[in-house]
């Protein structure tokens, strides 16, 4: 059987989608394209469809007509997307006016966090206890997950992680603690605030991927390997690049033989759905086929965008990817992202204990670890 | 001590330079220049008896344009075959050329090449020169303000050109955001500005947001190449056209008239911001061979100024919904604009940026001035003489690493809030691979062509092994300048790796080295 397809259509703003659904489908479920593949009739393709809060959803469709195109390697095809439901429209509806801009009064400031001063008379006055208590602070921020480090929940929201950064920088910022001309203190300092400005970054990024806010301080548009957000899934992080530029429109998903429910992505942290995926991926995990087992994950997290045990397992997944070829220290930080997503994972912790220990991995200690 | 000597707040302008001092009771003070003007031109004559800076260099305009310098910043770390840097280079009345490693030079008709870091370090040994009568001691020590889209090169090469000139850059501070300061921002209520930076060559837009002392830069734009001397070229343009004409002399190819038509137009542009007509008089545009010398006058209207320049005002907008974009602001929530440089006096100008933002904007008083204040305030900040201000900014653009012939991969995100860290990984391929090479660019496309390339560094006397078993780790600092720091390690053992550079933009330290000592002594 042919694998299914992924296309990937990303619309940057809600008048794109609207025009999308209204105008480009015809009779609100048939969607001609040309793409870069050969569609046998009656395969099955999925639909990634990109909105403007960089939500995707997954919509199911089957390939109704197919003709190449004389001289050229694309296709074009008629796509019937039943997975295009009323459910999903009003979905999709739902979103769009949700963040649709509310006028604000001209001159009203903005909300903010509540005020915090500099805070850098905080810390003691004596160098020494000073630089203690800053090599202290280092070592724990080191080894912290990027919500400790800035000291707030695992579920924060955009406020409340904007002041957990700023109330850090407003204390360890090395312009602060300059004035006392102590360069082993200035440095802790900057070291300290790159860890703090990092968590803020990775933090604020994962929020925005994850449609929860539109926008914490600037936009930022996380590198690959950020282990956050659909950025890294749609782009396919990991691959290699000539790999991931030849796919720059389109992803292949190998077939999941589980059917796919419609593609409203379960709420709430219990029985987030998904979990065919999950033993689906875990058995090719166990059977050292990590890269297809971050396809699978990728695609289920299309379906269900908030299932931590899902997202946990794809950084699972890169992790092993990396062990692979030798990088100790991304399948590290993979580990690390899985854990700060869902501490449950237990497969996270196991191998991150064991490449803490070992360094490398092999196949047997892969398979226990997967048990 | 060199720390004990006192510091100073530069503004290394396109057009002209400020530089400006805290006083003892805290308020800020421009110094002037020996003929007591507060702004110095950013002019460098090299005339027949050597170097003229600032004032004096004028003259040199006049006589010798293909020997005078001017707009060197804009020249300051850019890559000759940079698409702006082949048209400015048809435009200039001096001559560019490129460096063999691909930077741009300017090539002076004596046969001698100078780079922009030269020139420019030339103009600010002479900032250096005032603070120095000022203080009546020596100054070694600045916080230089550059535009906030300066990328890693041309940082660096307001560094070295600060070296040249003797002083160690404590700083590197952003325009708009000096200008922010400058302004006050930090005294008054906390406000969302947007600050809009038009001076003689840069156009600099920054959304920065003031809180309780902290000034938070949410993004950075600007158009590199616009300012004051396009609307100058453009009246240009039209007076050329005008003067075949009127008095029948096809001037084109005449680089001593036209910059002498370039004067009279930047002067009739400085009067029609505050008139609604004027006259544009050179009184000696050309010589006959008989030697009788022709004069030129043209009555001008704002309106027909404004006309000119429509295609300068057009470019005004892109930047400033960039930098809301970015910003991730709309256009109400920004509470006040700030107008700052030169150009911004021009009425035209205010009426764009008051289109394109909806709302009134709000001229600083001292717009030429405001920025060097603000790199003063920010030295008295840096030694603890003024507390309670916080600047935090973000990565104008975003970092690459690529090796060999592989795409380039983003380590660092733009708008990421510096200082900042990422590291990448590199392994190697073959058994007992002696070094490990990188590129590092700065900019956000995977394609290289789009990104400008930084440098290409090698990590060496890697340890005999088998493929694959070497890991290097190399980590990526961006500063709180903005600059770049690399350092690279061997994964597994730690241990810290000799790190060499194979390739680099900009000057050699060496040159660097040589020409501070040079104009030490010359002096
Ligand atoms: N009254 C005026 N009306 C119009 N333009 C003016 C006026 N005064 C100065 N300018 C123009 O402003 C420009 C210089 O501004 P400014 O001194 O702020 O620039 P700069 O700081 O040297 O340049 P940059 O900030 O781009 O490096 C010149 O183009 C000058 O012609
Ligand atoms: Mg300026």
């Amino acid at each position: 059987m042919a694998p299914s397809r992924t296309l990937h259509v990303r619309c940057t703003t809600w008048e794109q989608v609207e025009t999308f659904h209204t105008r480009k489908l015809r009779r609100g479920k048939l969607l001609s394209m040309k793409v870069p593949f050969a569609a046998t009739l009656g395969s099955s393709v999925t639909l990634g469809l990109e909105l403007p809060n960089e939500v995707v959803i997954a919509i199911d469709g089957t390939v109704r007509k197919s003709s190449p195109i004389e001289g050229d390697t694309k296709t074009w095809i008629e796509v019937e997307l039943h997975g295009f439901t009323d459910e999903v429209v009003a979905r999709i509806r739902a979103m769009a006016a949700g963040v649709e801009p509310v006028p604000a009064e001209p001159d009203a400031p903005p909300e903010r966090p509540s005020k915090v001063a500099l805070a850098s008379e905080q810390l003691p006055v004596d160098e020494r206890q000073l630089f203690h208590h800053l090599t202290t602070e280092l070592r724990r921020m080191r080894q912290a997950a990027v919500h400790e480090v800035l000291g707030v929940e695992r579920d924060a929201d955009a406020d409340q992680i904007r002041l957990g950064w700023m109330t850090l920088v407003r204390k360890l910022h090395p312009d602060l603690v300059a004035r006392r001309k102590a360069p082993a203190i200035t440095h802790l300092a900057e070291e300290l605030t790159i860890l703090v400005n990092r968590a803020y970054d990775r933090l604020r990024a994962a929020l925005v991927a994850e449609g929860r806010a539109n926008v914490v301080g600037s936009v930022v548009r996380p590198p690959p390997g950020w282990l956050v957000g659909f950025d890294d899934l749609a782009s396919g992080a990991g691959s290699d690049p000539a790999r991931r530029r030849a796919q720059k429109a389109v992803v292949t998903i190998p077939p999941v033989n589980e059917a796919a429910p419609s593609a409203v992505g379960a709420q709430g942290s219990g029985g987030q759905g998904g979990e065919a995926f999950e033993t689906r991926a875990r058995t090719m995990l166990q059977e050292g086929d990590p890269d297809t087992a971050q396809e699978v994950l990728a695609a289920a997290l299309v379906v269900y965008p908030r299932s931590k045990p899902l997202r946990s397992l794809y950084y699972v997944a890169s992790a092993v990817s990396a062990l692979g070829k030798g990088e100790i220290m991304l399948a590290t930080s993979q580990l690390e992202a899985a854990l700060a997503h869902y501490e449950g994972c237990s497969e996270a912790a196991r191998l991150l204990e064991h490449v803490r220990q070992h360094g490398q991995t092999d196949r047997e200690a892969l398979r226990r670890v997967f048990q | 001590m060199s720390d004990r000597t006192p510091a100073v707040g530069i503004d290394l302008g396109t057009s002209n330079s400020v530089v400006a001092v805290i006083d003892k009771d805290g308020s800020p003070r421009i110094l002037t220049t020996s003929e007591g003007s507060m702004t110095l031109p950013s002019l460098v004559w090299y005339s027949p008896d050597g170097p003229v800076v600032g004032e004096a260099a004028r003259d040199g305009l006049d006589h010798s344009p293909e020997l005078t310098i001017f707009g060197a910043k804009r020249l300051l770390g850019r890559r000759f075959d940079h698409p702006e840097i082949r048209r400015l280079s048809r435009l200039l009345p001096y001559e560019l050329t490129e460096a063999p490693n691909g930077d741009t030079w300017i090539a002076l008709a004596s046969g001698k090449q100078v780079s922009p870091e030269e020139v420019c370090g030339r103009v600010l040994f002479e900032l250096r020169r005032m603070a120095e009568a000022h203080f009546g001691g020596p100054v070694t020590r600045a916080v230089i303000t550059i535009p906030a889209w300066y990328d890693a090169a041309q940082r660096q090469a307001t560094k070295d050109a600060a070296q040249i000139a003797g002083i160690s850059v404590m700083r590197l501070l952003s325009e708009p955001t000096a200008a922010a300061l400058g302004h006050g921002a930090h005294r008054g209520v906390d406000r969302n500005y947007l600050v809009c930076d038009l001076g003689g060559g840069t156009f600099d837009v920054a959304a920065v947001d003031v809180e309780g002392g902290t000034f938070e830069v949410l993004a950075t734009t600007g158009d590199q190449f616009l300012g004051g001397d396009d609307v100058d070229r453009l009246v240009v343009e039209h007076l050329l056209r005008d003067v075949k004409n009127t008095i029948g002399f096809d001037i084109t190819s005449d680089t001593l008239a036209i910059e002498r038509l370039r004067l009279a137009a930047q002067k009739a542009k400085h009067e029609l911001s505050t008139d609604a007509s004027t006259t544009l008089v050179v009184s000696d545009l050309l010589q006959l061979p008989s030697g009788k010398s022709v004069g030129y006058s043209k009555p001008i209207q704002r309106s027909e100024l404004e006309q000119w320049a429509a295609r300068f005002i057009q470019r005004i907008e892109a930047p400033i919904n960039e930098a809301l974009a970015r910003a991730g602001r709309r256009k109400e929530a920004i509470q006040d604009t700030l107008l700052v440089g030169g150009m911004t006096r021009m009425p035209a100008v205010v009426r764009e940026i008051q289109r394109v933002l909806g709302k009134e904007p709000k001229m600083v008083d001292n717009p030429e001035e405001v920025v060097a204040v603000g790199a003063a305030l920010e030295v008295a900040r840096l030694e603890g003489r003024i507390e309670g201000i916080l600047l935090i900014d973000v990565a104008a653009r975003g970092l690459l690493v690529s090796t060999g012939q592989s795409d380039c991969e983003l380590v660092i995100a733009q708008s990421a809030v510096v200082p900042t860290r990422e590291h990448r990984v590199f392994a190697t391929r073959q058994e007992d691979q002696p070094r490990v090479e990188f590129d590092v660019w700065e900019g956000e496309s995977p394609e290289s062509e789009k990104n400008r390339h930084l440098g290409r560094f090698a990590v060496v006397d890697l340890p005999p092994a088998p493929a694959g078993d070497v890991l290097v780790l190399v980590e990526l600092t961006l500063d709180t300048d903005g600059t770049v720091r690399l350092s690279a390690s061997e994964l597994v053992s730690g241990e810290r790796m000799q790190l060499e550079q194979v390739f680099h933009s900009g000057l050699a330290r060496a040159d660097v080295a040589r020409l501070a000592r040079q104009l030490a002594e010359a002096t």
